[in-house]
Protein backbone atom coordinates (compact mmCIF):
# COMPACT_ATOMS: atom_id res chain seq x y z
CA UNK A 1 0.00 0.00 0.00
CA UNK A 2 2.79 2.34 1.00
CA UNK A 3 4.56 1.64 -2.27
CA UNK A 4 1.38 2.12 -4.30
CA UNK A 5 0.84 5.54 -2.74
CA UNK A 6 4.47 6.43 -3.36
CA UNK A 7 4.07 5.63 -7.05
CA UNK A 8 0.49 6.62 -7.77
CA UNK A 9 -0.16 9.23 -5.08
CA UNK A 10 0.82 12.12 -7.31
CA UNK A 11 -1.43 10.88 -10.10
CA UNK A 12 -4.44 10.40 -7.81
CA UNK A 13 -4.09 13.89 -6.35
CA UNK A 14 -3.68 15.29 -9.87
CA UNK A 15 -6.90 13.52 -10.94
CA UNK A 16 -8.83 15.14 -8.09
CA UNK A 17 -7.24 18.51 -8.80
CA UNK A 18 -8.12 18.33 -12.50
CA UNK A 19 -11.68 17.26 -11.66
CA UNK A 20 -12.03 20.35 -9.50
CA UNK A 21 -10.81 22.55 -12.35
CA UNK A 22 -13.27 20.89 -14.71
CA UNK A 23 -16.01 21.65 -12.16
CA UNK A 24 -15.05 25.33 -12.26
CA UNK A 25 -16.24 25.34 -15.90
CA UNK A 26 -19.46 23.62 -14.90
CA UNK A 27 -20.99 26.54 -12.95
CA UNK A 28 -20.95 29.05 -15.82
CA UNK A 29 -22.18 26.23 -18.11
CA UNK A 30 -25.07 25.60 -15.73
CA UNK A 31 -26.18 29.15 -16.59
CA UNK A 32 -25.52 28.45 -20.28
CA UNK A 33 -22.24 30.37 -20.49
CA UNK A 34 -19.21 28.80 -22.16
CA UNK A 35 -16.35 30.40 -20.20
CA UNK A 36 -12.76 29.20 -20.59
CA UNK A 37 -11.40 31.65 -18.01
CA UNK A 38 -10.63 29.05 -15.33
CA UNK A 39 -6.87 28.70 -16.09
CA UNK A 40 -6.54 32.47 -15.54
CA UNK A 41 -8.04 32.28 -12.06
CA UNK A 42 -6.10 29.08 -11.37
CA UNK A 43 -2.88 30.95 -12.22
CA UNK A 44 -3.96 33.92 -10.10
CA UNK A 45 -4.61 31.64 -7.12
CA UNK A 46 -1.28 29.89 -7.56
CA UNK A 47 0.67 33.14 -7.72
CA UNK A 48 -1.20 34.42 -4.67
CA UNK A 49 -0.14 31.36 -2.67
CA UNK A 50 3.42 31.41 -4.05
CA UNK A 51 3.89 35.09 -3.29
CA UNK A 52 2.44 34.89 0.23
CA UNK A 53 4.55 31.76 0.79
CA UNK A 54 7.90 33.12 -0.43
CA UNK A 55 7.96 36.93 -0.59
CA UNK A 56 10.04 38.59 2.16
CA UNK A 57 7.28 41.13 2.75
CA UNK A 58 5.13 38.33 4.21
CA UNK A 59 7.94 36.75 6.31
CA UNK A 60 6.78 38.27 9.63
CA UNK A 61 3.20 37.19 8.88
CA UNK A 62 4.26 33.63 8.08
CA UNK A 63 6.37 33.41 11.23
CA UNK A 64 3.58 34.64 13.46
CA UNK A 65 0.75 32.44 12.15
CA UNK A 66 2.66 29.30 11.11
CA UNK A 67 0.65 26.72 9.15
CA UNK A 68 -2.40 29.01 9.21
CA UNK A 69 -0.69 30.82 6.34
CA UNK A 70 -2.04 28.09 4.03
CA UNK A 71 -5.77 28.56 4.71
CA UNK A 72 -5.08 32.30 4.55
CA UNK A 73 -3.62 31.84 1.05
CA UNK A 74 -6.76 29.98 -0.06
CA UNK A 75 -8.97 32.70 1.36
CA UNK A 76 -7.00 35.54 -0.26
CA UNK A 77 -6.91 33.66 -3.59
CA UNK A 78 -10.68 33.14 -3.43
CA UNK A 79 -11.37 36.80 -2.65
CA UNK A 80 -8.99 38.09 -5.34
CA UNK A 81 -10.53 35.71 -7.91
CA UNK A 82 -14.02 36.91 -7.01
CA UNK A 83 -13.02 40.56 -7.41
CA UNK A 84 -11.28 39.93 -10.74
CA UNK A 85 -14.21 37.78 -11.93
CA UNK A 86 -16.60 40.65 -11.23
CA UNK A 87 -14.39 43.12 -13.11
CA UNK A 88 -13.98 40.78 -16.09
CA UNK A 89 -17.40 39.11 -15.97
CA UNK A 90 -19.69 42.13 -16.04
CA UNK A 91 -18.48 43.35 -19.45
CA UNK A 92 -17.52 39.91 -20.88
CA UNK A 93 -20.85 38.25 -20.12
CA UNK A 94 -22.60 40.62 -22.50
CA UNK A 95 -21.12 38.33 -25.16
CA UNK A 96 -22.71 35.02 -26.01
CA UNK A 97 -21.57 31.56 -27.03
CA UNK A 98 -18.31 31.35 -28.90
CA UNK A 99 -17.65 35.09 -28.49
CA UNK A 100 -17.64 34.75 -24.73
CA UNK A 101 -15.30 31.74 -25.05
CA UNK A 102 -12.92 33.82 -27.18
CA UNK A 103 -13.02 36.76 -24.77
CA UNK A 104 -12.21 34.49 -21.82
CA UNK A 105 -9.30 32.91 -23.75
CA UNK A 106 -8.02 36.45 -24.36
CA UNK A 107 -8.31 37.10 -20.61
CA UNK A 108 -6.20 34.01 -19.86
CA UNK A 109 -3.57 35.13 -22.38
CA UNK A 110 -3.43 38.68 -20.96
CA UNK A 111 -2.86 37.31 -17.47
CA UNK A 112 -0.18 34.91 -18.73
CA UNK A 113 1.77 37.62 -20.56
CA UNK A 114 1.42 39.90 -17.53
CA UNK A 115 2.82 37.22 -15.21
CA UNK A 116 5.64 36.54 -17.65
CA UNK A 117 6.77 40.16 -17.43
CA UNK A 118 6.17 41.28 -13.83
CA UNK A 119 8.94 41.07 -11.25
CA UNK A 120 6.62 40.07 -8.40
CA UNK A 121 5.61 36.91 -10.32
CA UNK A 122 9.24 36.02 -11.03
CA UNK A 123 9.06 36.73 -14.76
CA UNK A 124 9.74 33.81 -17.07
CA UNK A 125 11.47 31.80 -14.33
CA UNK A 126 8.53 31.94 -11.97
CA UNK A 127 8.57 31.33 -8.24
CA UNK A 128 10.58 28.47 -6.71
CA UNK A 129 10.60 26.75 -3.33
CA UNK A 130 6.98 27.41 -2.46
CA UNK A 131 6.67 26.11 1.14
CA UNK A 132 5.07 22.69 1.42
CA UNK A 133 2.01 21.99 3.50
CA UNK A 134 2.71 18.23 3.72
CA UNK A 135 5.84 16.13 3.43
CA UNK A 136 4.54 13.69 0.83
CA UNK A 137 2.73 14.54 -2.38
CA UNK A 138 0.06 11.95 -1.61
CA UNK A 139 -0.94 13.79 1.58
CA UNK A 140 -2.32 16.64 -0.51
CA UNK A 141 -5.39 14.47 -0.96
CA UNK A 142 -6.34 15.75 2.51
CA UNK A 143 -6.99 19.21 1.10
CA UNK A 144 -8.13 18.45 -2.46
CA UNK A 145 -10.36 15.55 -1.35
CA UNK A 146 -12.45 17.53 1.16
CA UNK A 147 -12.73 20.42 -1.32
CA UNK A 148 -14.10 17.97 -3.90
CA UNK A 149 -16.65 16.60 -1.42
CA UNK A 150 -17.63 20.13 -0.42
CA UNK A 151 -18.15 21.13 -4.05
CA UNK A 152 -20.27 18.04 -4.69
CA UNK A 153 -22.45 18.95 -1.73
CA UNK A 154 -22.55 22.59 -2.88
CA UNK A 155 -23.65 21.55 -6.38
CA UNK A 156 -26.26 19.15 -5.05
CA UNK A 157 -27.89 21.87 -2.96
CA UNK A 158 -27.41 24.49 -5.66
CA UNK A 159 -29.27 22.46 -8.26
CA UNK A 160 -32.39 22.33 -6.07
CA UNK A 161 -32.22 25.98 -5.02
CA UNK A 162 -33.80 29.19 -6.28
CA UNK A 163 -30.41 30.33 -7.57
CA UNK A 164 -29.77 27.02 -9.35
CA UNK A 165 -33.18 27.16 -11.00
CA UNK A 166 -32.42 30.69 -12.22
CA UNK A 167 -29.14 29.38 -13.74
CA UNK A 168 -30.95 26.55 -15.51
CA UNK A 169 -33.71 28.85 -16.75
CA UNK A 170 -31.10 31.12 -18.35
CA UNK A 171 -29.37 28.10 -19.90
CA UNK A 172 -32.66 26.87 -21.37
CA UNK A 173 -33.95 30.21 -22.67
CA UNK A 174 -32.48 33.50 -21.55
CA UNK A 175 -35.28 35.64 -22.98
CA UNK A 176 -38.00 33.59 -21.36
CA UNK A 177 -36.11 33.63 -18.04
CA UNK A 178 -35.89 37.42 -18.27
CA UNK A 179 -39.64 37.60 -18.91
CA UNK A 180 -40.24 35.42 -15.82
CA UNK A 181 -38.56 37.96 -13.56
CA UNK A 182 -35.01 36.57 -13.50
CA UNK A 183 -32.21 39.10 -13.98
CA UNK A 184 -29.94 37.26 -16.47
CA UNK A 185 -26.87 39.48 -16.05
CA UNK A 186 -26.89 39.07 -12.29
CA UNK A 187 -27.07 35.28 -12.36
CA UNK A 188 -24.62 34.89 -15.23
CA UNK A 189 -22.07 36.97 -13.31
CA UNK A 190 -22.78 34.98 -10.13
CA UNK A 191 -22.18 31.66 -11.94
CA UNK A 192 -18.98 33.04 -13.44
CA UNK A 193 -17.76 34.21 -10.01
CA UNK A 194 -18.47 30.81 -8.39
CA UNK A 195 -16.36 29.09 -11.08
CA UNK A 196 -13.58 31.68 -10.70
CA UNK A 197 -13.41 31.37 -6.90
CA UNK A 198 -13.17 27.58 -7.16
CA UNK A 199 -10.38 27.79 -9.78
CA UNK A 200 -8.55 30.38 -7.65
CA UNK A 201 -8.68 28.24 -4.51
CA UNK A 202 -7.53 25.15 -6.43
CA UNK A 203 -4.62 27.25 -7.75
CA UNK A 204 -3.68 28.36 -4.23
CA UNK A 205 -3.72 24.72 -3.09
CA UNK A 206 -1.70 23.62 -6.13
CA UNK A 207 1.28 25.99 -5.72
CA UNK A 208 2.54 24.19 -2.56
CA UNK A 209 1.63 20.84 -4.14
CA UNK A 210 3.75 21.54 -7.24
CA UNK A 211 6.43 23.35 -5.20
CA UNK A 212 6.94 25.87 -7.98
CA UNK A 213 4.72 28.25 -9.94
CA UNK A 214 5.27 29.94 -13.28
CA UNK A 215 3.49 31.31 -16.32
CA UNK A 216 3.15 27.81 -17.83
CA UNK A 217 0.37 27.20 -15.31
CA UNK A 218 -2.85 28.51 -16.76
CA UNK A 219 -2.41 28.72 -20.51
CA UNK A 220 -4.61 28.33 -23.55
CA UNK A 221 -3.75 24.60 -23.58
CA UNK A 222 -5.23 24.31 -20.10
CA UNK A 223 -8.43 26.06 -21.28
CA UNK A 224 -8.84 23.44 -23.98
CA UNK A 225 -7.99 20.57 -21.62
CA UNK A 226 -10.67 21.67 -19.12
CA UNK A 227 -13.17 22.06 -21.93
CA UNK A 228 -12.36 18.49 -23.05
CA UNK A 229 -12.95 17.25 -19.47
CA UNK A 230 -16.42 18.76 -19.47
CA UNK A 231 -17.26 17.64 -23.01
CA UNK A 232 -16.19 14.05 -22.40
CA UNK A 233 -17.58 13.86 -18.89
CA UNK A 234 -20.86 15.64 -19.63
CA UNK A 235 -22.01 19.15 -18.80
CA UNK A 236 -25.50 18.47 -17.48
CA UNK A 237 -24.57 17.17 -14.03
CA UNK A 238 -21.69 17.77 -11.63
CA UNK A 239 -20.58 14.14 -12.09
CA UNK A 240 -19.66 14.91 -15.70
CA UNK A 241 -16.69 17.22 -15.03
CA UNK A 242 -15.67 15.01 -12.11
CA UNK A 243 -15.49 11.87 -14.26
CA UNK A 244 -14.08 13.67 -17.29
CA UNK A 245 -11.34 15.41 -15.30
CA UNK A 246 -10.31 12.26 -13.46
CA UNK A 247 -10.32 9.98 -16.50
CA UNK A 248 -8.69 12.30 -19.01
CA UNK A 249 -5.92 13.33 -16.62
CA UNK A 250 -5.21 9.65 -15.91
CA UNK A 251 -5.36 8.54 -19.56
CA UNK A 252 -1.83 9.63 -20.60
CA UNK A 253 -0.39 7.83 -17.54
CA UNK A 254 -2.35 4.64 -18.16
CA UNK A 255 -1.20 4.61 -21.79
CA UNK A 256 2.44 5.35 -20.90
CA UNK A 257 3.64 1.82 -21.87
CA UNK A 258 2.58 2.62 -25.45
CA UNK A 259 5.24 5.35 -25.57
CA UNK A 260 4.54 8.01 -28.19
CA UNK A 261 1.61 6.26 -29.84
CA UNK A 262 -0.39 6.98 -26.66
CA UNK A 263 -0.97 10.49 -27.99
CA UNK A 264 -2.80 8.96 -30.97
CA UNK A 265 -5.03 6.90 -28.68
CA UNK A 266 -5.57 9.98 -26.51
CA UNK A 267 -6.76 11.89 -29.57
CA UNK A 268 -8.95 9.04 -30.81
CA UNK A 269 -10.69 8.80 -27.45
CA UNK A 270 -11.53 12.50 -27.63
CA UNK A 271 -12.87 12.27 -31.18
CA UNK A 272 -14.99 9.17 -30.64
CA UNK A 273 -16.30 10.33 -27.30
CA UNK A 274 -17.57 13.58 -28.77
CA UNK A 275 -19.26 11.76 -31.67
CA UNK A 276 -20.85 8.87 -29.78
CA UNK A 277 -21.44 10.45 -26.38
CA UNK A 278 -22.70 13.98 -27.05
CA UNK A 279 -23.93 14.22 -23.47
CA UNK A 280 -20.68 12.77 -22.12
CA UNK A 281 -20.00 9.86 -19.82
CA UNK A 282 -22.49 11.19 -17.27
CA UNK A 283 -25.15 11.26 -20.00
CA UNK A 284 -24.50 7.62 -20.92
CA UNK A 285 -24.67 6.54 -17.27
CA UNK A 286 -27.95 8.33 -16.62
CA UNK A 287 -29.42 6.84 -19.80
CA UNK A 288 -28.38 3.34 -18.71
CA UNK A 289 -29.86 3.96 -15.27
CA UNK A 290 -33.13 5.15 -16.75
CA UNK A 291 -33.46 2.20 -19.11
CA UNK A 292 -32.69 -0.21 -16.25
CA UNK A 293 -35.35 1.23 -13.94
CA UNK A 294 -37.80 1.27 -16.85
CA UNK A 295 -37.13 -2.41 -17.56
CA UNK A 296 -37.44 -3.43 -13.93
CA UNK A 297 -40.70 -1.52 -13.63
CA UNK A 298 -42.00 -3.27 -16.73
CA UNK A 299 -40.97 -6.68 -15.39
CA UNK A 300 -42.52 -5.87 -12.03
CA UNK A 301 -45.80 -4.99 -13.75
CA UNK A 302 -45.97 -8.33 -15.54
CA UNK A 303 -45.16 -10.42 -12.49
CA UNK B 1 -63.67 51.34 -14.70
CA UNK B 2 -60.08 51.82 -13.56
CA UNK B 3 -57.39 51.91 -16.24
CA UNK B 4 -54.64 49.37 -15.63
CA UNK B 5 -52.57 49.81 -18.77
CA UNK B 6 -52.13 52.90 -20.86
CA UNK B 7 -50.25 53.04 -24.18
CA UNK B 8 -49.29 56.53 -25.28
CA UNK B 9 -48.18 57.01 -28.90
CA UNK B 10 -45.94 53.96 -28.81
CA UNK B 11 -43.76 53.46 -31.87
CA UNK B 12 -41.04 51.10 -32.96
CA UNK B 13 -39.20 51.10 -36.25
CA UNK B 14 -36.77 48.52 -37.52
CA UNK B 15 -34.68 50.51 -39.97
CA UNK B 16 -37.19 52.00 -42.37
CA UNK B 17 -40.03 49.69 -41.34
CA UNK B 18 -42.58 51.14 -38.90
CA UNK B 19 -43.49 47.92 -37.09
CA UNK B 20 -45.61 49.81 -34.57
CA UNK B 21 -46.65 53.36 -35.40
CA UNK B 22 -48.15 55.78 -32.87
CA UNK B 23 -50.34 53.27 -31.09
CA UNK B 24 -52.38 54.57 -28.14
CA UNK B 25 -55.15 52.84 -26.20
CA UNK B 26 -56.18 52.07 -22.62
CA UNK B 27 -56.96 48.72 -21.07
CA UNK B 28 -59.39 48.67 -18.14
CA UNK B 29 -58.90 46.51 -15.08
CA UNK B 30 -60.57 43.11 -15.31
CA UNK B 31 -61.37 43.14 -18.99
CA UNK B 32 -60.40 40.64 -21.65
CA UNK B 33 -58.89 42.73 -24.37
CA UNK B 34 -58.21 41.35 -27.84
CA UNK B 35 -55.51 42.47 -30.22
CA UNK B 36 -56.13 41.40 -33.81
CA UNK B 37 -54.84 42.21 -37.24
CA UNK B 38 -53.47 40.57 -40.39
CA UNK B 39 -50.05 38.88 -40.38
CA UNK B 40 -47.23 41.36 -39.89
CA UNK B 41 -49.51 44.01 -38.40
CA UNK B 42 -47.17 44.49 -35.42
CA UNK B 43 -49.13 42.63 -32.73
CA UNK B 44 -46.24 40.60 -31.35
CA UNK B 45 -43.90 43.59 -31.63
CA UNK B 46 -46.39 45.54 -29.53
CA UNK B 47 -46.32 42.74 -26.90
CA UNK B 48 -42.52 42.82 -26.93
CA UNK B 49 -42.60 46.59 -26.41
CA UNK B 50 -44.94 46.19 -23.45
CA UNK B 51 -42.77 43.52 -21.79
CA UNK B 52 -39.47 45.29 -22.47
CA UNK B 53 -38.04 42.64 -24.80
CA UNK B 54 -37.82 45.24 -27.54
CA UNK B 55 -37.09 48.85 -26.55
CA UNK B 56 -39.54 51.47 -27.85
CA UNK B 57 -38.43 54.01 -30.45
CA UNK B 58 -40.77 56.56 -28.93
CA UNK B 59 -43.86 56.74 -26.76
CA UNK B 60 -44.73 55.71 -23.22
CA UNK B 61 -46.27 52.79 -21.43
CA UNK B 62 -48.01 53.33 -18.10
CA UNK B 63 -49.06 50.48 -15.85
CA UNK B 64 -51.16 51.31 -12.77
CA UNK B 65 -49.98 54.90 -13.21
CA UNK B 66 -46.29 53.91 -13.31
CA UNK B 67 -44.03 54.55 -16.30
CA UNK B 68 -42.66 51.19 -17.57
CA UNK B 69 -40.84 52.20 -20.75
CA UNK B 70 -37.08 51.66 -20.48
CA UNK B 71 -37.30 48.97 -17.81
CA UNK B 72 -35.72 45.56 -18.53
CA UNK B 73 -38.08 42.55 -18.93
CA UNK B 74 -37.43 41.07 -15.47
CA UNK B 75 -38.37 44.34 -13.76
CA UNK B 76 -41.58 44.58 -15.81
CA UNK B 77 -42.40 40.95 -14.89
CA UNK B 78 -41.86 41.84 -11.23
CA UNK B 79 -44.42 44.68 -11.52
CA UNK B 80 -47.04 42.05 -12.27
CA UNK B 81 -47.12 41.51 -16.02
CA UNK B 82 -46.94 37.87 -17.12
CA UNK B 83 -46.78 36.68 -20.70
CA UNK B 84 -46.71 33.70 -23.04
CA UNK B 85 -44.95 33.51 -26.39
CA UNK B 86 -46.27 32.95 -29.91
CA UNK B 87 -43.52 30.40 -30.62
CA UNK B 88 -43.68 28.66 -27.23
CA UNK B 89 -40.57 29.38 -25.15
CA UNK B 90 -40.68 26.86 -22.34
CA UNK B 91 -37.58 25.65 -20.51
CA UNK B 92 -37.74 22.48 -22.59
CA UNK B 93 -35.05 20.43 -20.86
CA UNK B 94 -36.69 20.90 -17.44
CA UNK B 95 -39.77 19.24 -15.97
CA UNK B 96 -43.20 20.89 -16.04
CA UNK B 97 -43.15 21.59 -12.31
CA UNK B 98 -39.66 23.11 -12.55
CA UNK B 99 -40.90 25.36 -15.34
CA UNK B 100 -43.62 26.69 -13.07
CA UNK B 101 -41.33 26.90 -10.02
CA UNK B 102 -38.83 29.05 -11.92
CA UNK B 103 -41.54 31.67 -12.30
CA UNK B 104 -41.86 31.78 -8.49
CA UNK B 105 -38.48 33.52 -8.52
CA UNK B 106 -39.82 36.99 -7.81
CA UNK B 107 -42.17 35.69 -5.09
CA UNK B 108 -39.28 34.07 -3.20
CA UNK B 109 -36.08 35.54 -1.82
CA UNK B 110 -33.66 32.81 -0.62
CA UNK B 111 -30.09 33.73 -1.42
CA UNK B 112 -27.32 31.38 -2.52
CA UNK B 113 -25.86 30.72 0.93
CA UNK B 114 -29.11 30.17 2.76
CA UNK B 115 -29.98 27.58 0.09
CA UNK B 116 -26.61 25.84 0.41
CA UNK B 117 -26.80 25.51 4.20
CA UNK B 118 -30.57 25.00 3.87
CA UNK B 119 -31.85 27.35 6.58
CA UNK B 120 -35.34 26.67 8.01
CA UNK B 121 -36.79 29.76 6.33
CA UNK B 122 -35.34 28.64 3.00
CA UNK B 123 -36.83 25.17 3.44
CA UNK B 124 -40.26 26.62 4.22
CA UNK B 125 -40.03 28.89 1.18
CA UNK B 126 -39.00 25.98 -1.03
CA UNK B 127 -41.93 23.90 0.24
CA UNK B 128 -44.37 26.75 -0.43
CA UNK B 129 -43.00 27.26 -3.96
CA UNK B 130 -43.39 23.55 -4.58
CA UNK B 131 -46.98 23.45 -3.34
CA UNK B 132 -47.88 26.56 -5.32
CA UNK B 133 -46.37 25.10 -8.51
CA UNK B 134 -48.37 21.86 -8.14
CA UNK B 135 -51.53 23.83 -7.37
CA UNK B 136 -51.16 25.82 -10.59
CA UNK B 137 -50.40 22.64 -12.57
CA UNK B 138 -53.61 21.10 -11.19
CA UNK B 139 -55.51 24.18 -12.30
CA UNK B 140 -54.35 23.83 -15.91
CA UNK B 141 -54.87 20.05 -15.76
CA UNK B 142 -51.25 18.97 -16.03
CA UNK B 143 -50.55 17.85 -12.46
CA UNK B 144 -50.46 14.14 -13.34
CA UNK B 145 -47.51 14.79 -15.67
CA UNK B 146 -45.69 17.35 -13.55
CA UNK B 147 -42.37 15.52 -13.42
CA UNK B 148 -42.14 14.93 -17.17
CA UNK B 149 -39.87 17.09 -19.31
CA UNK B 150 -41.64 20.02 -20.97
CA UNK B 151 -40.31 19.00 -24.39
CA UNK B 152 -42.31 15.74 -24.22
CA UNK B 153 -45.62 17.59 -23.98
CA UNK B 154 -47.99 17.97 -26.92
CA UNK B 155 -48.42 21.36 -28.53
CA UNK B 156 -51.66 22.16 -26.73
CA UNK B 157 -50.23 21.01 -23.41
CA UNK B 158 -47.16 23.18 -23.94
CA UNK B 159 -49.44 26.18 -24.47
CA UNK B 160 -51.25 25.38 -21.21
CA UNK B 161 -47.94 24.92 -19.41
CA UNK B 162 -46.81 28.33 -20.63
CA UNK B 163 -49.97 29.87 -19.19
CA UNK B 164 -49.31 28.01 -15.92
CA UNK B 165 -45.79 29.41 -15.83
CA UNK B 166 -47.07 32.95 -16.40
CA UNK B 167 -49.72 32.49 -13.67
CA UNK B 168 -46.99 31.51 -11.19
CA UNK B 169 -45.82 35.12 -11.32
CA UNK B 170 -49.20 36.03 -9.80
CA UNK B 171 -49.60 38.76 -12.41
CA UNK B 172 -52.36 41.38 -12.47
CA UNK B 173 -52.04 41.59 -16.24
CA UNK B 174 -51.63 38.53 -18.44
CA UNK B 175 -50.48 38.84 -22.05
CA UNK B 176 -51.32 35.81 -24.19
CA UNK B 177 -49.72 35.63 -27.63
CA UNK B 178 -51.92 33.40 -29.81
CA UNK B 179 -53.01 30.99 -27.08
CA UNK B 180 -55.23 29.00 -29.45
CA UNK B 181 -52.65 28.51 -32.22
CA UNK B 182 -52.46 24.87 -33.23
CA UNK B 183 -55.46 23.82 -31.14
CA UNK B 184 -58.43 21.93 -32.57
CA UNK B 185 -61.94 23.37 -32.32
CA UNK B 186 -62.92 21.58 -29.10
CA UNK B 187 -59.65 22.66 -27.47
CA UNK B 188 -60.34 26.22 -28.64
CA UNK B 189 -63.76 26.07 -27.07
CA UNK B 190 -62.30 24.81 -23.81
CA UNK B 191 -59.70 27.58 -23.91
CA UNK B 192 -62.42 30.25 -23.96
CA UNK B 193 -63.85 28.91 -20.73
CA UNK B 194 -60.42 28.49 -19.23
CA UNK B 195 -59.36 32.09 -19.90
CA UNK B 196 -62.60 33.37 -18.33
CA UNK B 197 -62.06 31.07 -15.35
CA UNK B 198 -58.52 32.25 -14.64
CA UNK B 199 -59.56 35.88 -15.15
CA UNK B 200 -62.19 35.51 -12.42
CA UNK B 201 -60.11 33.32 -10.12
CA UNK B 202 -56.90 35.42 -10.21
CA UNK B 203 -58.66 38.78 -10.73
CA UNK B 204 -56.69 39.21 -13.94
CA UNK B 205 -56.78 41.59 -16.80
CA UNK B 206 -56.12 39.64 -19.99
CA UNK B 207 -54.66 41.04 -23.17
CA UNK B 208 -54.55 38.51 -25.99
CA UNK B 209 -53.42 38.25 -29.58
CA UNK B 210 -55.50 35.81 -31.58
CA UNK B 211 -56.15 34.98 -35.20
CA UNK B 212 -59.21 32.83 -34.70
CA UNK B 213 -61.96 35.42 -35.15
CA UNK B 214 -64.94 33.56 -33.60
CA UNK B 215 -62.91 32.96 -30.44
CA UNK B 216 -61.94 36.63 -30.16
CA UNK B 217 -65.47 37.86 -30.83
CA UNK B 218 -66.90 35.46 -28.27
CA UNK B 219 -64.31 36.01 -25.56
CA UNK B 220 -63.19 39.63 -25.64
CA UNK B 221 -64.87 42.60 -23.99
CA UNK B 222 -63.06 44.97 -26.31
CA UNK B 223 -60.86 44.61 -29.36
CA UNK B 224 -58.10 46.70 -30.90
CA UNK B 225 -57.30 46.19 -34.58
CA UNK B 226 -53.82 46.79 -35.96
CA UNK B 227 -52.82 46.98 -39.62
CA UNK B 228 -49.31 47.83 -40.90
CA UNK B 229 -48.33 48.93 -37.39
CA UNK B 230 -51.17 51.39 -37.06
CA UNK B 231 -54.20 51.20 -34.83
CA UNK B 232 -57.34 51.15 -36.99
CA UNK B 233 -59.99 50.99 -34.33
CA UNK B 234 -60.76 50.05 -30.73
CA UNK B 235 -64.20 48.97 -29.63
CA UNK B 236 -66.53 46.18 -28.60
CA UNK B 237 -66.71 43.11 -30.87
CA UNK B 238 -69.98 44.08 -32.56
CA UNK B 239 -68.72 47.54 -33.54
CA UNK B 240 -65.37 46.26 -34.73
CA UNK B 241 -67.07 43.71 -36.98
CA UNK B 242 -69.04 46.47 -38.68
CA UNK B 243 -66.06 48.85 -39.06
CA UNK B 244 -65.34 49.42 -42.75
CA UNK B 245 -61.59 49.99 -42.19
CA UNK B 246 -61.35 46.60 -40.48
CA UNK B 247 -63.19 44.85 -43.28
CA UNK B 248 -60.86 46.53 -45.76
CA UNK B 249 -57.77 45.46 -43.84
CA UNK B 250 -58.85 41.84 -43.78
CA UNK B 251 -60.59 41.49 -47.13
CA UNK B 252 -59.03 44.32 -49.12
CA UNK B 253 -60.75 47.47 -50.41
CA UNK B 254 -62.89 47.63 -53.52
Amino acid sequence: MEEFLQNSGFLIVTMVQQSLLAMSLYYPLMAGQLSLASPGFYALGGYTAAIIGTHEFFTPLRESIGWLAFPLEWLVAGVLSAILALIVGIPALRLRGIYLALATIAFVEILRVLCLNLTITGGAIGIFDVPQLFESRWSYIWIFGPLLVMMLFFSYRLEKSRTGRAFQAIREDELAADSMGINPTRYKVLAFVIGAVLAGIVGAMSAPFLNTWNARQGTFDASIAYLAYVLIGGSRSIWGPLLGGAMLSALPEVLRPLKDSRLIINGLVLVFASIYMPKGIAGVISRLKRSLTWKSRKNGGEA
Amino acid sequence: MKTILQLKTMSRNFGGLMAVNNVSFDVAEGEIFGLIGPNGAGKTTLFNLMTGLTPVSSGELHYCGELLTGLPPHKIAAKGIGRTFQNIRLFKGLSAVENVKIARHIKTSSGLWSSIISTPSCRTEEKCADEKAWEILRLVGLSDRGTELAENFSYGEQRRLEIARALALEPALLLLDEPAAGMNSSEKHELTGFIRQIRDQFKLTVLLIEHHVPLVMNLCDRIAVLNFGELITVGNPADVQKNTAVIEAYLGGE
